[in-house]
């Protein structure tokens, strides 16, 4: 497939609104491909380049974008830079800049969807001190080789933003549209493997192909997620539950074969270099081949520390041995998703409890199973009690369903409303603090898209805006006056005391009493509150208001 | 198979040369000397080089391709003095060649040909005006224009005789007229093309150490120069391809 040609296929996406024809477009194209395109279509499509379970990394910032698209349309960085600010994205930009480009060449070469991929991959694997300019280099010769429509696409996977509307579950029904088999089994191989591209091939060969699939050690898969709710509401629909200490700390996943092991962070990192002690006490917890589900929390003096010292040490590449000594990490192990192996989240919880307990010897987190409101009740006072944030309450007959939030796993916390949220914007601090941001646009999500809710400008300490500034300066897409926008990457856990319909935000709604939380760094963009679920919030807390007033 | 001496000033004059434009290249060996050919990653300049056997100390090579690591070889000359002799020896289809230079030996790992472009096909291009400059004035007027703008506008005013530089930075201008008589020759045709200075610095300053350097020109077309290096015994063609702005 030429690039030309999935170019084509992106630009009628994007000029596509309706779900159902989004997939019917993309269910079109797949058929077509070879067994070595549909992998990188796939990928490509959702905007992402690797498998989800990678973490191998591009390594392009928009700047080096900035300058090689400058070096093919003939001018400065400059005025790239200003093309973007006055487009406001930066694909667009680079489209333009592409069919009013001055300099002419000596030859074109047609890109190759393939082969722009494998171009990906040799810029990725560039390293060392002169790999920014090989990378450069690298940048320019597919810039300079791209049509207009190209460059439109092109820019925006390089800084993996693609940005047409097309969600993981689109291209699942689109491929299980394209090859005759149940989206079910296509979702089921997607929870295993985490590369859509290789399920998608998969597919193409046939349902047992996707029936067949098994976890791989070293290749993370997503962590299951937790709706919030109620002990009561649990108890009558399942009867008996199962209750764990929700801890405050970071999720991990533990991969081990032999010897050789990896931790992977929520964001399916690898943070092993980070956490050499934790590692050291999972590979002395358990002989068996495993992968395991569970969260590191911080102790010092015997007591759980804050939620940001763990995030702390996930970050740190140096000094870890200096870090080590200050804070003991330990590991809460409450799931077993790989045994020997044997795949094993379609088992029952109950079953993955047993098996759990059987291999791995220590930090297995204790577990209470009961019917019994006052006694699920005491384990989650008991939790509030030793410092942690609450308990998890999950149904003992439930599969693993990796990456989902859904009703098999329950948190229940004290009531603190807080929404997680992209920086999108800010504006120029005053006075002591005219140097960094000082009050920040956040934005949650609808179907792949931010939406603006609230400005937050409290809760901050100097150190944390300090911090913030850091992260978001690389990032500033576009300036006017004070205000500034970002390329969005941080997400702000924002505190609120209620949700207000509102007509000067687009989604609708606006944050009364809005203050700054926390930075959640294990978080990423994908992962902000959707649109739908504030909706949701918003018509909870309509109705605990009139429930006050009756 | 080569094994070739040589002054390790003329053979650094080759290879920044080439290096002025790409990082890589693939040099082709026969009985005669060297040549190489290549187009940079942008597709915007391309560089032929030769070497006749005239400009080694001692020569003897059979025909064959390498793969150059160009930066790798610039470094590799900063171990030379003046007046040192460099020598390169490589057996047939080794994967390294040995370089001997004041001392030092060094065993370098050549690159696979497979990976580097082929030889790009010189475009049949007319360009019907012709300077021909001391490559040191040239320079200058490149380098002066460097500073006002990143583009430069080539020229030949037929009625006048003279060839000329134009420079429109954002906010500033800069013009050098050359008249017949500062030039070594003129061919008079009506000629005019932008470029991208970028390019053209690189380019000067390889330029600037040869006595003459003949320059072809048309209307929005690529230019072209030519002059020799090594004392006549070797040679290089650049051509860059313009700029052409819709204004």
């Amino acid at each position: 497939m030429l690039f030309m040609d999935f170019s084509r296929c992106c630009e009628r996406l994007e000029g596509t609104s309706g779900r159902l024809d989004m997939i019917d477009i993309i269910a079109a194209e797949l058929p077509g491909l070879t067994g070595e395109e549909l992998p990188v279509f796939v990928r490509f499509i959702m905007g992402r380049i690797f498998a989800d379970w990678s973490s191998r990394k591009l390594g392009i910032g928009p700047n080096l974008l900035y300058e090689a698209a400058g070096a093919v349309a003939g001018i400065s960085k400059e005025k790239v830079i200003e093309k973007i600010n006055s487009t406001g994205d930066v694909g667009q930009a680079v489209e333009e800049l592409l069919s009013v480009k001055s300099q002419m060449t000596f030859f074109h070469e047609e890109l190759d969807l393939v082969h722009v991929y494998t171009s990906l991959i040799e810029i990725a694997e560039m390293e060392g001190k002169k790999s920014q300019r090989e990378k450069l280099l690298a940048v320019r010769r597919l810039l300079g080789n791209a049509h207009p429509l190209e460059g439109r696409y092109l820019a925006r996977i390089l800084l993996e933003e693609l940005r047409i509307g097309v969600g993981e579950g689109s291209v699942r029904e689109a491929v299980a549209k394209a090859f005759g088999v149940d989206s079910a089994l296509v979702e089921h191989a997607q929870q295993a493997l985490n590369d859509m591209g290789e399920v998608a091939r998969l597919a193409k060969v046939g349902p047992d192909a996707l029936r067949d699939v098994q976890i791989t050690p070293f290749h993370p898969v997503r962590m299951m997620l937790a709706q919030q709710g109620s002990i009561a509401d649990m108890i009558a629909e399942h009867g008996e539950i199962a209750a764990e200490f929700k801890y405050d700390g970071s999720r991990f996943q533990f991969h081990k074969k032999g010897n050789w092991a990896r931790l992977y962070s929520r964001r399916l990192e690898d943070v092993t270099g980070a956490l050499p002690d934790v590692i050291r006490q999972l590979l002395d917890a358990t002989d068996h081949d495993v992968i395991l589900d569970g969260e590191v929390i911080a102790i010092k003096d015997g007591k759980p520390m804050p939620f940001q010292s763990v995030l702390r040490r996930f970050r740190r590449r140096h000094d870890v041995a200096e870090a080590q000594e200050a804070i003991a990490m330990v590991p809460n192990v409450f799931d077993i998703l790989w045994l020997d192996g044997e795949t094993l989240i379609d088992l029952p919880l109950s079953e993955r409890r047993r098996r759990l307990e059987a291999v791995v010897t220590q930090y297995v987190a204790p577990q209470v199973t009961s019917g019994d409101p006052a006694i699920i009740t005491q384990t989650y006072e008991d939790a509030l009690a030793a410092g942690h944030e609450g308990i998890m309450i999950k149904v003992p007959a439930s599969p693993y369903s990796p990456g989902q939030r859904g009703k098999n796993w329950i948190k229940i916390k004290p009531e603190v409303d807080t929404l997680d949220l992209a920086v999108i914007g800010a504006e120029w601090g005053e006075g002591k603090r005219a140097h960094v941001f000082g009050s920040f646009l956040v934005a949650c999500q609808d179907a792949g898209r931010l939406v603006p809710l609230s400005r937050v400008a409290t809760g901050f300490s100097d150190e944390q805006l300090a911090e913030v500034y850091e992260l978001l300066k690389e990032t500033v897409l576009k300036t006017s006056g004070k205000e500034v926008t970002f390329e969005p990457s941080l997400v702000f856990e924002v505190g609120y005391a209620e949700l207000q319909a509102s007509s000067n935000y687009e989604g609708g709604f606006a944050l009364r009493f809005p203050r700054f939380i926390r930075l959640r760094d294990d978080k990423d963009i994908s992962d902000i509150e959707t649109i739908g679920s504030i909706r949701e919030r918003y018509k909870r807390q309509a109705n605990s208001a009139q429930a006050y007033q009756h | 198979m080569l094994k070739a001496t040589i002054d390790a000033d003329i053979f650094k004059e080759a290879i920044d040369a080439i290096s002025a434009l790409i990082p890589e290249c693939r040099l082709h060996t026969d009985d005669d000397g060297i040549s190489t050919r290549a187009v940079d990653t942008a597709n915007v300049a391309m560089i032929g080089l030769s070497l006749k056997k005239e400009a080694f100390d001692s020569y003897k090579a059979s025909k064959s391709q390498l793969g150059i690591d160009i930066s790798k070889m610039k470094n590799i000359f900063g171990m030379a003095g003046k007046g040192d002799l460099i020598s390169l020896e490589m057996a047939d289809n080794a994967q390294k060649m040995s370089v001997s230079v004041h001392g030092y030996n060094y065993s370098i790992t050549l690159l696979d040909t497979n990976t580097i472009r082929k030889d790009p096909n010189p475009p049949t291009i007319n360009l019907p005006g012709k300077i021909v400059i001391k490559g040191e004035d040239l320079n200058n007027a490149l380098k002066a224009a460097a500073v006002i703008s990143d583009k430069i506008a080539l020229g030949i005013n037929p009625k006048d005789q003279t060839f000329y530089l134009v420079a429109e930075g954002d906010t500033d201008h800069i013009r050098r007229d050359f008249s017949k008589d500062e030039l070594v020759s003129l061919t008079p045709a009506e000629a005019r093309s932008l470029f991208s200075l970028d390019y053209l610095k690189d380019m000067g300053k390889v330029m600037s150490k040869a006595a003459e350097v003949e320059i072809f020109l048309g209307i929005d077309h690529p230019v072209r120069f030519s002059f020799d290096i090594a004392g006549g015994n070797g040679h290089v063609e650049y051509l860059l391809a313009p700029r052409i702005e819709a204004d």
